[in-house]
């Protein structure tokens, strides 16, 4: 498994900008120079990136899937079931369809040219591909399991966020691409959540949805705009990553007429909320969230559960107190058999006249898969009502 | 010295190798010395006057070194980080080439130090333009310094005396203030495991240490790890040389947020001998648990706080507001059994937005949990009892 993990193209993750300093010294220098030279020559007008950007590859492949690819994958039977020309299926050696077959991810090797242009394609074949991948692939009623269908749209994005590298694609084709696959990856961060390991592994998940989302960020902060979707995305990115130091000084950084937005002001004051460990806050700030936002914030919802239980538990430690389940399921936005169910796993005593006994001994953690997040997904699955995943991940919610 | 002719220089220069006189010729090198603005030494091609007095690498060194100040002249920082690569790749050579012998630490020590300068002159240069990726001169820097201290810190067989292992402090120290530079705290981790397993640790100079201090310090406080974060900081403060005024106050900037967390409060006199008003009001604020004139404080000074990077550390002495502004009420009815409402009165007061009843519930259990209040509430009455032995206990002694 662990070579699986993301191989590190560019240090897009860390670069959140600097800010200037050490004038002091050039006036030193002047100060020295005293009678010096006056006449300045002008500097030589090359700029060190771009000497290569003549060679850097551009790509020509018209379609999804590179004709040589489709051809190899074909004589080794190694073509996806959703790539298959219908009607070939079951043959000896199913045929591709052109029409369907998308690049796979493959891993840069030694003595592998990754950079021939007609193996590459341009931004804008990219971006169609994208649309393909979400319009018929991850929004369509016809093909299951959705794990599978995450997995084959997962492996064909990370293709096409290996061509854009290469290509060093910049612009807004770069920026609709990466806002539709941090689109795509936080919706399966939540709708795969709990899914066995070989089928979804939230790690790598992970991995790749913060280097869409920096690379995203980047894209914002250093591309002059219009970019109409920054609100949503440094939203996305602060409920994503809450608590986050880093996430969060980025954020504060933001010009003032982003960091007002209705929408940024809401997940910095969830992000406070979670920073000051007051859950009852934080949950009810959730719910004004939209679904994606929830989903974004969807992995915190456990901790922030946790959280209030463990406070609680000291904060109501007495023999003689009671609390009652129905006032406790309301703060955790739960109804109350699943209020009471989640005591249980954290040890807290649930009474036959539905009160919770808290005490600061009786607290525990528990083990490892003992806790199911997916029964505890009500906040945000009330709020999926009738968007489609088109709509989710094309960003028309 | 300052108008001394080329040969003279030279001359200089190939004493102090021979002497393995490293301060003197750390100075011959470095742009802190008046011989960078002696016109007759600002060549834009001395390789042959080098070679003919100077051994390899040194004439290359050498003669980078004059073709940088040439280009400083000029005002030209991005040729000047160029031909500073290569003093300092030359320099690195030799160095390695030294067998057991560290003469040369000062000679890094000044060509390190300016490879960092000109990097970051270059990079404005660059930006004003609008060339180049933001921080690629730095990150090109740090690779340089890196290689050096690779250099230091594998020199296991000289004896302690002899040991260039005296120079990683000095490097991390330039590799911190890049990495700062450009967000990347995570690279100081390998630095400061490397100095904290070296056993030289406590005996570099104290200008070293505290510098050192005042960067680890600064990231123990950027991973939320306050104690440290206070010692490291009061080390360098303390140890701060007085006449270093501006140090002392940027030391502050860190150093006073980490204390307030902890419980002290800095003296008004402090705060304005370092011309640290910004802080006052946070400082009245916390102690009176005034959250409203918290987040007025916190807002008017919003811009200064951010740039610091403490905004987010000032904004966790809010849970500590809470408390003293809690600690008020119990004060008030002066009563073991106190009524919520009370609680939700003050908050109101504080016009904490739409707060209610069961948010004032959920303040006081995370207060109790962290042990800033002992007690317990008790939802039927709707009270909070709180012990009648120290039921605020001092902050000093909580977190």
């Amino acid at each position: 498994m662990n070579s699986r993990r993301a191989p590190r193209y560019i240090s897009h993750s860390q670069r959140w900008g600097a800010s200037a300093g050490g004038e002091w010294r050039q006036r030193n220098l002047e100060q020295w120079r005293g009678q010096g030279k006056p006449q300045v020559r002008e500097v030589e007008e090359v700029r060190p990136g771009q000497q290569g950007k003549e060679n850097v590859p551009k790509g020509i492949c018209q379609s999804m899937c590179p004709a040589r690819e489709l051809q190899e994958r074909e004589s080794q039977n190694r073509l996806h079931r959703f790539e298959i020309l219908a009607g070939t299926a079951r043959d000896r050696r199913p045929r591709g369809d052109a029409l369907r077959a998308v690049k796979e991810y493959s891993r840069p090797a030694a003595g592998k040219d990754a950079t021939n242009p007609t193996e590459l394609r341009p931004p804008a074949v990219l971006l169609k591909t994208v649309c393909y991948l979400i319009d018929d692939i991850a929004a369509s009623p016809r093909l299951h399991p959705w794990t599978e269908v995450y997995s084959f749209v997962f492996d064909r994005l990370r293709g096409v966020k290996q061509d854009m590298i290469i290509q060093r694609v910049s612009g807004s084709d770069c920026v609709a691409i990466l806002e539709r696959t941090v689109r795509f990856l936080i919706y399966a961060s939540y709708r795969l959540c709990g899914e066995p390991l070989r089928l979804y592994d939230p790690r790598i998940n992970d991995t790749h949805l913060q280097e869409n989302l920096s690379w995203l960020l980047d894209c914002y902060a250093s591309e002059t705009g219009p970019h109409p979707n920054q609100e949503e995305f440094e939203t996305l990115g602060l409920l994503y990553n809450l608590g986050s130091t880093r996430a969060i000084q980025h954020v504060i950084e933001l010009p003032e007429r982003l960091r007002s937005t209705p929408a940024i002001t809401l997940a910095l004051s969830i992000n406070q909320a979670f920073l000051e460990r007051n859950p009852v806050r934080l949950l009810r700030f959730a719910k004004k969230l939209n679904f994606l936002q929830s989903c974004a914030l969807h992995r915190h919802l456990v901790t922030c559960r946790r959280d209030l239980l463990l406070i609680y538990s000291h904060g109501y430690s007495s023999r003689n107190c009671r609390f009652p389940l129905d006032r406790l399921s309301q703060l955790l936005a739960l109804d109350a058999s699943l209020t009471a169910q989640l005591c249980q796993v954290y040890g807290v005593e649930v009474n036959q006249d539905n009160h919770v006994v808290f005490s600061k001994a009786a607290f525990t953690e528990p083990e490892q898969g003992k806790l199911h997040c997916t029964l505890y997904h009500n906040i945000v699955a009330e709020k999926q009502k009738d968007l489609t995943i088109g709509n989710i991940i094309h960003g028309c919610a | 010295m300052a108008h001394i002719t080329i040969n003279q220089y030279l001359q200089q220069i190939y004493e102090s190798i021979d002497n393995h006189d490293g301060s003197f010729c750390a100075e011959l090198l470095s742009f802190k010395h008046p011989h960078v603005a002696n016109p007759r030494l600002q060549l834009a091609s001395p390789e042959e006057k080098c070679q003919q007095v100077l051994e390899p690498p040194y004439d290359e060194m050498v003669a980078a070194h004059l073709r940088c100040t040439y280009a400083v002249s000029n005002h030209d920082f991005v040729e000047a980080y160029k031909f500073q690569t290569i003093v300092v790749q030359s320099f690195l050579r030799a160095f390695q080439s030294h067998k057991e012998e560290n003469w040369a630490l000062p000679v890094m020590f000044a060509v390190t130090l300016d490879l960092r300068i000109f990097a970051n002159n270059a990079e404005q240069q660059l930006q004003k333009k609008g060339k180049g990726q933001p921080s690629e001169m730095l990150e090109k820097a740090a690779e340089q310094l890196m290689s050096c201290f690779r250099v230091c810190a594998s020199d296991n067989r000289a004896g302690i005396e002899d040991s260039k292992k005296w120079g990683m402090m000095f490097l991390s120290n330039q590799l911190f203030k890049i990495y700062f530079k450009i967000n990347k705290l995570h690279l100081c981790k390998p630095l400061i495991r490397a100095i904290d397993s070296s056993n030289l640790k406590n005996d570099y100079s104290p200008a070293q240490k505290v510098t050192y201090k005042y960067y680890v310090g600064r990231k123990a406080m950027f991973d939320s790890d306050f104690k440290p974060a206070e010692e490291f900081l009061s080390f360098s403060f303390r140890h701060c040389h007085r006449s270093s005024q501006k140090n002392k106050r940027m030391i502050l900037i860190y150093l006073l947020p980490v204390k307030m967390l902890l419980g002290h409060m800095p003296t008004h006199q402090l705060l304005r001998k370092y011309d640290l008003m910004q802080f006052a009001d946070v400082t009245k604020a916390v102690s009176e648990g005034n959250l409203l004139l918290l987040n007025e404080a916190l807002s008017k000074h919003e811009t200064f706080f951010i740039r610091c990077g403490i905004f987010l550390i000032l904004e966790k002495l809010k849970i500590i507001t809470y408390r003293n502004l809690f600690k008020k009420v119990y004060m008030l009815l002066r009563t073991h059994q106190l009524p919520l409402d009370a609680f939700l009165v003050a908050l109101k007061m504080m016009q904490v937005e739409d707060v209610d009843i069961d948010e004032v519930q959920c303040l006081l259990a995370n207060l109790i949990y962290m042990g800033h209040i002992k007690g317990y509430i008790s939802h039927q009455h709707q009270k909070l009892v709180v012990s009648k032995q120290n039921p605020f206990p001092p902050l000093s002694s909580v977190s």
